[in-house]
């Protein structure tokens, strides 16, 4: 282009002269015009600090820098770290401390750990919050890469180690892969920039796609001109409402509300309305700024409340059940809950409110589309956490055969629920390349992803527990409200979860539960991670601290009182099977030193201790079918010499696809680094349901480990044959196959699986997991809670309050669950880790604020806050307790999401503890909390007067 | 959310800048860091056509001391600042001021005179230049005049400057004995958070009576201010407990905050106060440490 401008880069020491145009930045050049892919585009706007690079010695966020200013430079990018082929000692020391989880914000991260040791070789914690402070990490790693950057000096000079970090264990085993931390094994790619990401694709004579969204937040629509944006140069082809099937989708089967573009009617802001695909992302974005759109605005509604009313605008008047706005409603009652409360000495009841918060991973939603054998073929790349939702959901909406439709999930940048569905993005970069036969990149910016939204609904709760004398819980009723925002998506889950999950702790004799899952005109909320349970988790946990207060009884005593045992069923009929909530809530008494703490603190210091729990995956499909939830395939290579193990289940970070690694290579007797993780695509792996509630250990992990068990057997057959005995008293461990009463009796796992091919060709391994039959009871809206398996855990946390400015820190949290036995110690701490930091977040900070127009008043993460290692508490203690779930690999059960739900009580009851008075509403920030104390001051002296 | 289509300008002196400041008036804007700039443009928060690039303008990075003040040059990073031995020795403050900015990408970037010149309510290096009585002197091709720091502002994100003037410096007074300077700010995360309220103080002590003292405000009004009243009301007084508290009550009544997304103005008017007795007094413990110094 003309008014192109010239600059020279020396880049990881290799010198560039780069034509950039006056408004590309550093970022945009790096990652467009050199394909230096490992430095990562979070908000584009130097708020998450995931394309930070070192540029003249000084860690900058490449976003920031506009391309001609940096002429000259000398930048060093994550891919310039490694030299000659050996890691850097940080980034061996990431891997050895699992300092990473998706990975996403990891190349920033190590950039700016780089140019802090690069000045200070031997940095104090203090000095690592303070030089990592610009760097957000959503799965809240920060703990780990403290450790990771004060412990780099021994790896200086040495080779990558891949032993299991040994100071992370828990449990005594007898296995040789379960049980250990060995290194993600998606570790070496994250640390290095080279895991490929969905934005990180490029492909010959790619398109760039964009989404124009509603500026209202009700109306019609009258017209549509785009014209002018389809006369703009470099401008294939545009999308509207007209163009796009009739057909709805959604998620859940029994309320499909959505169109991928709008037909007629806009119902929030940031409803998608029209599309543009051009040559590269800056066309399409101006693209999208010229098409016109005109509205007969209509009256909105905002609050889940207020939409209930008579006379509120009615969102969907299409269809007559939804009238007054109301999407789900639950009714259930379980037991007398009047005799329940009059059977009880104290009742207390209490309304409670949450927060919409977002799940705002660092990574960017993003879908690259392409077809080939002249449209007979369709493979789409999405940054999702259900592979297979999205290839059935595109079948289904674009009347496309489901095998034609090949779905590969890359590297995922975390997800928490807000990547578990079909986007806009994938529906229009499919049409797209359709339309156009070329391949067609789409991606949200942060504005977008806060607009396109599927965050946590806000509930209005209202809870009432009544408890004898000793403190026995005899009823609970509870209503929840719940915002919904303006299509379903998972919102009908939500609110079945939203009840469903509070009998599974504590032993509850007669229960009542109403929910109302509300339209409004916002952006549609989803599941995120701990769906649905999260709020009334906090309204339960503060509420039985009341009562304890009221009682004079110890807040733990209370909950031991009362916790779930194992084998029980609870009064709505959910089965818990291995249930160690008890040891749970006494070691966390004990190791947190409770008794000396509690009711002994200074004002401002307080402690509080809260439970939760949640399901190891949903005993039933989001879908009706009777398919197996997860299946595998195992692959032993001719030589022997190691397996491929394919299964779509999807990695966003959580660590899944190191478990199902581990339960391969226990199961077939091979080390850990002879397994190998074939890409998760739907050519080459059966169907699995994907990661949501929390459902992948136990089920995949089921499914590997079977199909790991098929292979074996074909493995052990051949080389019983060879040595002329019963394959029966062979055993597979460690590389070896020997004879079970004689172990010196063998030979290597290799040499008997290339036997095994020579005798029969192929040796491949087949399972499938699917639940118990018949989870749950028979009323309506009982197969959502069910679960083969439950986890329990129980979290005491440690607060100061400033009490003049109503500033909380965490400072320090102890943490028990019951996951069963764990796979991999250091993937499941990293997990609670994360959690306790996204639970300070959800507790504290976090809030979307929306405008009176329906607009976002925060949609980036300079406003929306999440915590940064800053709030990272000085201390998070983590532990699991002994247990073994009968229905689990080896005895594994879930940790993603069940340990996050005791966090908002536990850090809510701290803060109760320390400050004398008690937020009721989500997030509970230090202005609540001061606008609390001067109300009780006032209340205070208004008495004495 | 990409930049718009630019004209990419970069003079090469500080005469050539002005000119093509005053040239393109409000279709360009001169980009120093960037970091408020080009969030700005990406947002189409700010809409121009021209940016006029002032990287080339070596003399105006330079942080020195001469003629009795620290000169500290417009487009010197905050992070050159904060590591300026010359301000961390004669105004310490605003080092640790910019400490409690952003975060280092960002301030590795930033520089002071864009964050002067940025003019957002919530700005973090004037309230500290405003306390110490520092001055900005702006440049044009027709002459320099020197401002009180204080009387820079005028609106949101509104300065004095007017076309084809620059920030070329900001001046401060250099260290004396018996002065101390503290910065307390209160934000809802610990890095790259926006100030819900701070306040900077400084306090020359004589013989155990405040001799002056400036107090200084941001995040609570229309722009970064000083709390002139509050300030005097120290002057000539021995600083107890109660002067101390009286001050600060004065500088919560001298804010003129807004309700916005980081806070009500009932709740910024509280932490004024907060702020300003933890700033005060850090402010004299420092000062008499430094007595005789």
């Amino acid at each position: 282009m003309a008014n192109e401008i010239l600059i020279e880069l020396n880049v990881n020491g290799v010198k560039h002269a780069i034509a950039v145009r006056p408004e590309a930045t550093l970022l945009s050049v790096l990652r467009e015009q050199l394909h230096l892919t490992g430095t990562k585009k979070g908000c584009g706007l130097g708020e998450c600090g995931a394309c930070t690079v070192i540029m003249n010695g000084r860690a900058v966020n490449a976003c920031m820098v506009l391309a001609p200013e940096a002429d000259g430079a000398e930048v060093t990018t994550v891919e310039g770290l490694a030299r000659g082929g050996e890691l850097h000692p940080l980034q061996q020391s990431f891997i050895k401390h699992g300092a990473l989880q998706c990975g996403y914000c990891t190349p920033g991260m190590l950039m700016s750990a780089k140019a802090l040791l690069d000045r200070v070789p031997s940095p104090s914690e203090e000095q690592i919050r303070q030089g990592l402070g610009g760097n957000l990490c959503r799965c809240g790693s920060y703990p780990r890469v403290i450790r990771a950057i004060q412990d780099v000096g021994s790896f200086v000079g040495r080779k990558l180690d891949t032993a299991p970090h040994t100071q992370e264990r828990d449990q005594e085993r007898d296995t040789m892969v379960v049980g250990t931390s060995v290194p993600r094994y998606d570790a070496p790619d994250k640390v290095t920039g080279r895991a490929v990401y969905t934005a990180d694709m490029r492909l010959p004579g790619m398109l760039h796609g964009k989404i124009l969204t509603s500026r209202v937040a009700h109306g019609l629509i009258k017209r549509i001109d785009t014209s002018k944006a389809r006369a703009l140069e470099g401008v294939l082809d545009v999308l509207t409402g007209a163009d796009v099937p009739d057909t709805r989708y959604g998620v859940s089967p029994a309320r499909y509300d959505e169109h991928i573009l709008a037909k007629e009617r806009v119902r929030y802001v940031g409803d998608e309305v029209a599309a543009v695909v051009a040559v590269d992302e800056e066309t399409a974005e101006r693209a999208i700024r010229l098409i016109e759109v005109e509205y007969e605005e209509l009256p909105a509604v905002f609050d889940p409340e207020e939409a209930l009313a008579d006379g509120a605008p009615v969102i969907h008047p299409e269809n007559p059940r939804y009238a007054n706005n109301v999407n789900t409603r639950v009714q259930w009652a379980f037991g007398d809950v009047e005799a329940g409360f009059a059977e009880a000495d104290l009742v207390r009841e209490q309304r409670f409110v949450g927060n919409r918060t977002f799940q705002a991973p660092i990574e960017p939603h993003a879908s690259l589309a392409r077809w080939e054998h002249h449209g007979e073929k369709l493979t789409l790349w999405s940054s999702t956490q259900v592979p297979h939702y999205v290839q059935h959901m595109l079948a289904r909406t674009l009347g496309i055969a489901q095998g034609k439709i090949r779905v590969i999930r890359p590297a995922v940048g975390g997800g928490f629920g807000g990547k578990a569905e079909t986007t806009p993005l994938d529906f229009c970069a499919v049409l797209f390349a359709q339309r156009t036969g070329r391949p067609v990149m789409m991606t949200y910016d942060r504005r977008e992803m806060f607009y396109h939204f599927r965050g946590r609904h806000k509930q209005v709760m209202n809870l009432k527990i009544g408890v004898k004398k000793d403190g026995t819980i005899t009823a609970v009723k509870f209503r929840s409200v719940l915002d919904g925002g303006a299509y379903t998506s998972f919102g009908v889950i939500t609110a079945y979860y939203a009840g469903a999950m509070i009998p599974t702790l504590y032993k509850i004799g007669s229960y009542e539960f109403e929910g109302l899952r509300m339209y409004t005109n916002l952006p549609a909320c989803g599941a995120f991670r701990g769906h649905g349970v999260p709020h009334p988790r906090f309204a339960f946990e503060s509420l039985l601290d009341m009562i304890a207060d009221d009682l004079g009884m110890d807040p733990i005593d209370i909950r031991l009182k009362n916790a779930m045992t194992p084998g029980t069923r609870t009064v709505n009929a959910l089965d818990i099977s291995s249930c160690e909530l008890r040891a749970t809530l006494e070691r966390a008494r004990d190791e947190s030193g409770w008794r000396e703490k509690r009711g002994h603190l200074p004002p401002g210091k307080g402690i509080g201790v809260g439970c939760g729990g949640f399901v190891s995956g949903a005993g039933y499909p989001i879908y009706r079918s009777d398919f197996p939830h997860s299946n595998a395939m195992i692959r032993v290579y001719e030589d022997g010499q190691g397996v491929s193990l394919h299964i779509a289940a999807a990695e966003i970070g959580q660590g899944s696809d190191t478990v199902l690694v581990q339960i391969a290579a226990e199961e077939l007797g091979i080390p850990y680094d002879r397994v190998h993780m074939v890409e998760c695509d739907s050519t080459i792996a059966p169907l699995d349901l994907g990661s949501y509630s929390s459902r992948v250990t136990l089920m995949a992990g089921n499914a590997v480990r079977m199909a790991a068990s098929d292979a074996r057997g074909k493995v052990l057959a051949a080389a019983a044959r060879a040595m002329g005995c019963s394959p029966q008293s062979l055993s597979a461990r460690d590389g070896r196959v020997f004879v079970t009463a004689s172990p010196s009796f063998g030979m290597p796992w290799e040499e008997a699986a290339r036997l095994a091919f020579s005798a029969q060709g192929p040796v491949v391994g087949v399972g499938h997991y699917r639940p118990p039959g018949g989870l749950g009871g028979d009323f309506k809206g009982s197969t959502v809670g069910t679960s083969p398996a439950y986890s329990f855990s129980t979290v005491v946390a440690e607060v100061s309050v400033d009490l003049e400015t109503g500033l909380v820190t965490v400072d320090r949290v102890t943490d028990f669950s019951d996951a069963g036995t764990v796979i991999n110690p250091m993937t499941l701490h990293a997990q609670v880790e994360g959690s306790v930091i996204m639970g300070i977040g959800e507790t504290l900070m976090e809030d979307v604020v929306h405008l009176p127009d329906g607009s976002i008043a925060n949609p980036n993460l300079h406003d929306y806050l999440i915590p940064g290692i800053g709030e990272t508490p000085s201390s998070i203690f983590t532990r699991a307790v002994e247990s073994y779930e009968p229905r689990g690999p080896f005895g594994a059960k879930e940790i993603g999401e069940g340990s996050l739900l005791p966090m908002l009580g536990a850090i809510a009851n701290a803060v109760a503890d320390a400050t004398g008075v008690r937020v009721y509403e989500l997030p509970i920030t230090s202005e609540r909390i001061l606008k609390a104390l001067k109300d009780k001051r006032g209340g205070a002296e208004a008495r004495r007067t | 959310m990409e930049l718009p289509a630019l004209q990419y300008h970069r003079p090469g002196s500080l005469a050539q800048a002005c000119a093509l400041g005053r040239e393109l008036g409000e279709s360009a804007r001169f980009l120093a860091g960037g970091t408020d700039l080009l969030v700005d443009l990406k947002q189409r928060r700010v809409q121009v056509q021209h940016v006029v690039a002032l990287d080339g303008l070596g003399e105006l990075k330079r942080i020195r001391v001469e003629g009795g003040m620290i000169r500290i040059g417009a487009l010197a990073t905050l992070t050159d600042v904060a590591e300026s031995a010359a301000v961390v020795e004669h105004a310490p403050g605003l080092a640790e001021a910019i400490l409690t900015m952003a975060a280092v990408q960002i301030r590795n970037r930033a520089t002071i005179g864009g964050n002067f010149c940025a003019a957002v309510p919530c700005a973090d290096t004037p309230p500290m230049c405003i306390a110490y009585g520092g001055s900005v002197t702006i440049v044009s091709s027709t002459g320099d005049r020197v401002v009180p720091a204080e009387a820079f502002f005028r609106l949101p994100r509104r300065s004095v400057l007017e076309p084809g003037e620059l920030l070329a410096d900001v001046l401060l007074p250099l260290r004396k004995p018996g002065r101390g300077a503290a910065y307390a700010r209160f934000s809802r995360r610990r890095s790259m958070s926006l100030a819900v309220a701070a306040v900077a103080a400084r306090v020359d002590l004589d013989g155990g009576r405040v001799r002056e003292a400036r107090v200084a405000m941001t995040s609570v009004a229309p722009t970064p201010m000083i709390a002139s009243e509050a300030g005097a009301m120290l002057a000539g007084q021995e600083p107890t407990d109660d002067v101390i508290q009286r001050a600060a009550r004065c500088a919560a009544s001298e804010a003129r905050p807004i309700s916005d997304l980081r806070g009500s103005a009932e709740y910024r008017r509280d932490l004024v106060e907060v702020l300003a007795v933890r700033a005060l007094r850090s402010s004299i413990e420092r000062a008499r440490n430094s007595s005789g110094a």
